[in-house]
Parts: C-alpha cells; structure tokens; sequence
C-alpha cells in the first residue's frame, strides 16, 4: 500500500486548478475519483511530484439540460449516471455506468476519468461515441471543444495537453424518436473489463419504423474505443428489422479491430456481431417506448 | 513532501490528522488511528475488504487518499455498534452463521447498511448487487445474503423481534 512521495493539493476552483497545471503539466496527477490513479502511483508506472485533487470543484459536478444538449461535469461519478434518467438516447450511457465496476467502484468512479484513462476498454466511452459526445478542456484563460471521436489516440493516450483539464461532456440533444442501449460481454457481472462492449444509438422518422439515424460505438476491440460508422450508416433509411440489424452488425464486426490480446480477434469479432444486434433491437425499443 | 492537516468526522467524533500527503484512507485508518476493524487487501478496488461509508456511501478506502476526507464523514466497523449493542446487520451476521474467517465481514456489513439505508425492504437481486463489489471466498455468500435480508425484516418491522 505503499505509495510514492508527492505533494498534495486541493485548490478550490477551476481557475486555480489550471494555474495549477499551468506551473507544473505533467508532474501534477489529476485526481478525481482516484479509482485509476492511485493503482497506477502504486504501481509506480507514475511518479508525479505532486497529486492535484479535484474535489472541492463543485462546477465539475454539474449536471444541465439546455435546448441544445446536456452537459455532464466531469467529476459526475458513475453511480450517479446509473441513478439518472437521462433521455431515451441517453439512457445508453447510465445503462453502461451501471455496469462499471462494482457499487464501491461507481461511488468514487467519474466520467472525466474514465475518458481521460483513454483505455480500450473503458465502458462510458461507446455510449459518449454513440451519442456524438464533445468533451470541454480548460486551460488558463482559454478553452476547446473536443470532439470525443478524436479525442482518443492509443491504449491511455488521448490529446490532452499536460496543462489541461477536462471540466465537462456535452452531448447533443436528439430528435424525438431516437433510443439507445448498451451491451457488454464479460466473464461476470461485477468488476469485470468488458472483453467487447457496444452502445448503439438509433433515430427514427416520423412513421416510426424507417431510420433516419444511428451510430454503433464499440469498446474493447481496437487501440481505442471506436465508432463502427459503415454499420451505422448502412441503416439509414432503412426500416428497423432484425434483418437489417443482423446486416448491420455483421458490417460492424468486419470495422472491429481488435487486436487478440484477452481473447481471440475471431471471437472478438463474433461478439462484436452478437452484440451489435441486441443494442440496435433495444436501442429501436427504446425509440418506440 | 508537506503533511496535510485533515479535519473529519470519524464515526461521529470530530477528528483532526495530521497525515502525510500520500497515505491513503485505509492506511491512515490502519496504521495512525488504530482502527484495525477495516481490512487490507488487494488494495486495488477489487476485493472491498476496505470499504468504509465516505458520507454514507460504500467506496474502496485503499483508492481514497487519506488528504481526500478533509471535511467528510467516515464510518467504519467500528462506528455501527452502539456500546454493547451491536448493529442489526452484526447481529444477523452472527445469528445466520455469515461470518467464517471474518475477513470480508466488516466490508460486507458497511455495502449492506449503505443499501439498507436507502432501501429497506430490498429484493435478493438488489442484495447480491450492492455486495458485488465484496469478496469472499469462505461462505458461497449464501449466509450472507440470508443474513441482510433478515436484518431488513428485523430494521422494517421492529415489532416481530423476539
């Protein structure tokens, strides 16, 4: 349990943050829920001269319906995501929250982190794919608007500066008519790394049968979490059968790259299919309900 | 490597730390406070037998820095009894034979009050889920399902003890 030496600070606002990371970039840790960093201090794969903890920002703990969108601040745990009624379409993203590691592990887990992690894995980054999500970067006196799907780069890399901060997720409102729903294969159902994960993201037209949108995220089957556009636009204008979601998700399973590290890439690819099918007929439920 | 003085309410007591910026909760438990009651194990998230309520609610003590609960509220183990009257759940725990090695128990005990807390007449399957995040690899966990359940009936209806 022995971690390395470091100084601890805990500003009090954003603002004071980033001077933070202004001054030192790389040799101060961001730490939120802690449920990734104090692993990797422990295991010495960092060794910050300082932990910069982000409790006390109460603005990164916001939660807000706007008529474009909803923004989540970063430090919203996912307990709290599982907890909320979000939308048809954004219920993709409290289903996947609520199965992010255990009861304990959601408490303390945030969406900011989990982004920032930037692991193949990660269970909210195929929903946020799926729902077009942009994420907000602060720095001093200035701030971008990233587009989640070219936010991540390698497995634990994204294109964070080391004098930035991620304060918030925006995702777009949908049209009504629009449903979405989350899958994840595991070998159990508590404190697992989902082996394949898909988050599909439907719209329909107006008569309530032909699609005029979709997205298809998958996670856990190429360097970084991934959206399976070919699929997705596959369905456009097309009616909303189980025949062509099974066309949909065979596309998908031939986009998945996945690598054969924790099971074979065939397999990987056979799930991915699988998967893809029940997220797309439960994402159109929703859509319906 | 500058200590932090901490402020915090440590089973209703109002306690003041002076820790060092990398201890974490557990260890500040453990090892400057005595409170043995919270175990150590994997100490990486995996296995709760750290959990403690950081303002009420179940989390891995091991993944919190001790410097984090400047101004929280802590529960242990040894906060739920009250002198010589243990807790329901402690009692249920003995009463149904939910405790084998004990190891997991004072983990097991706190996710189960933060679910009975908030929901007092849970079903099995909401059990199951809020010890999820708590191994233990004597019981099956059979007893210790059977034991939260009972302490449920035991806390919804006061007047059926015995």
């Amino acid at each position: 349990m022995n971690l390395p030496k470091f100084d601890y600070e805990a500003p009090s606002d954003l603002q004071e943050a980033c001077e933070i990371k202004a001054c030192y970039g790389d040799r101060a840790a961001l730490l939120a829920g802690g449920t990734d960093l104090l692993i990797t201090l422990q295991k010495g794969w960092l060794a910050p001269s300082r932990v910069v903890s982000l409790e006390r920002l109460e603005e990164l703990k916001e939660m807000a319906g706007f008529s474009a969108g909803l923004t989540i601040g970063a430090r919203i745990t996912a307990a709290e995501l599982a907890e909320s009624w979000l939308g048809t379409a954004e219920q993709v993203l409290s289903e996947a929250a609520a199965q992010v590691g255990s009861p304990l592990i959601r408490n303390r887990a945030t969406i900011g982190g989990n982004l920032v992690s930037a692991m193949p894995a990660a269970d909210l980054a195929p929903p946020l794919l799926a729902l077009q999500a942009a994420v907000v970067l602060n720095r001093v006196g200035s701030e971008r608007v990233v587009d989640l799907e070219d936010f991540f780069v390698a497995p634990g890399e994204q294109v964070m500066q080391p004098d930035e901060i991620m304060s918030e997720i925006f995702i777009p409102n949908l049209p009504e008519g629009s449903g979405g729903a989350f899958e994840k294969l595991g070998v159990r159902k508590a404190l697992e790394r989902s082996i394949v994960s898909v988050a599909a993201v439907v719209s329909l037209d107006g008569d309530g049968k032909t699609i005029a949108g979709a997205r298809i995220a998958l996670g856990a089957v190429a360097p970084t979490p991934m959206l399976a556009g070919e699929a997705a636009d596959s369905l456009i204008g097309k009616k909303a059968t189980a025949k062509n979601f099974a066309a949909a998700a065979k596309i998908a399973a031939g986009e998945a790259r996945p690598r054969g590290l924790r099971t074979s890439a065939e397999y990987s690819r056979l799930m991915v299919e699988t998967l893809t099918k029940r997220a797309l007929q439960r994402a159109f439920a929703a859509a319906t309900a | 490597m500058k200590k932090c003085h901490i402020t915090f309410q440590l089973n209703g007591a109002t306690t003041e730390v002076l820790v060092a910026p990398n201890q974490t909760l557990v260890g500040m438990l453990r090892e400057d406070l005595g409170l043995t009651g919270t175990k150590y194990g994997c100490g990486e998230g995996d296995c709760g037998a750290c959990t403690v309520l950081l303002d009420d609610e179940p989390v891995n003590s091991c993944l919190v820095l001790a410097a984090q609960v400047d101004g929280r509220k802590i529960t242990t183990i040894e906060g739920l009894a009250d002198g010589d009257r243990l807790h329901p759940l402690q009692n249920a725990f003995i009463e149904k034979g939910a405790i084998q090695c004990g190891f997991c128990t004072p983990g097991m005990i706190l996710s189960a009050k933060a679910l009975l807390d908030d929901n007092p007449d849970p079903t099995e399957l909401d059990i199951r889920t809020a010890i999820s995040g708590n191994l233990c690899r004597c019981t099956g966990y059979q007893k210790i399902v059977e034991a939260i359940s009972h302490a449920a009936k035991d806390h919804s209806s006061p007047e059926e003890k015995s």
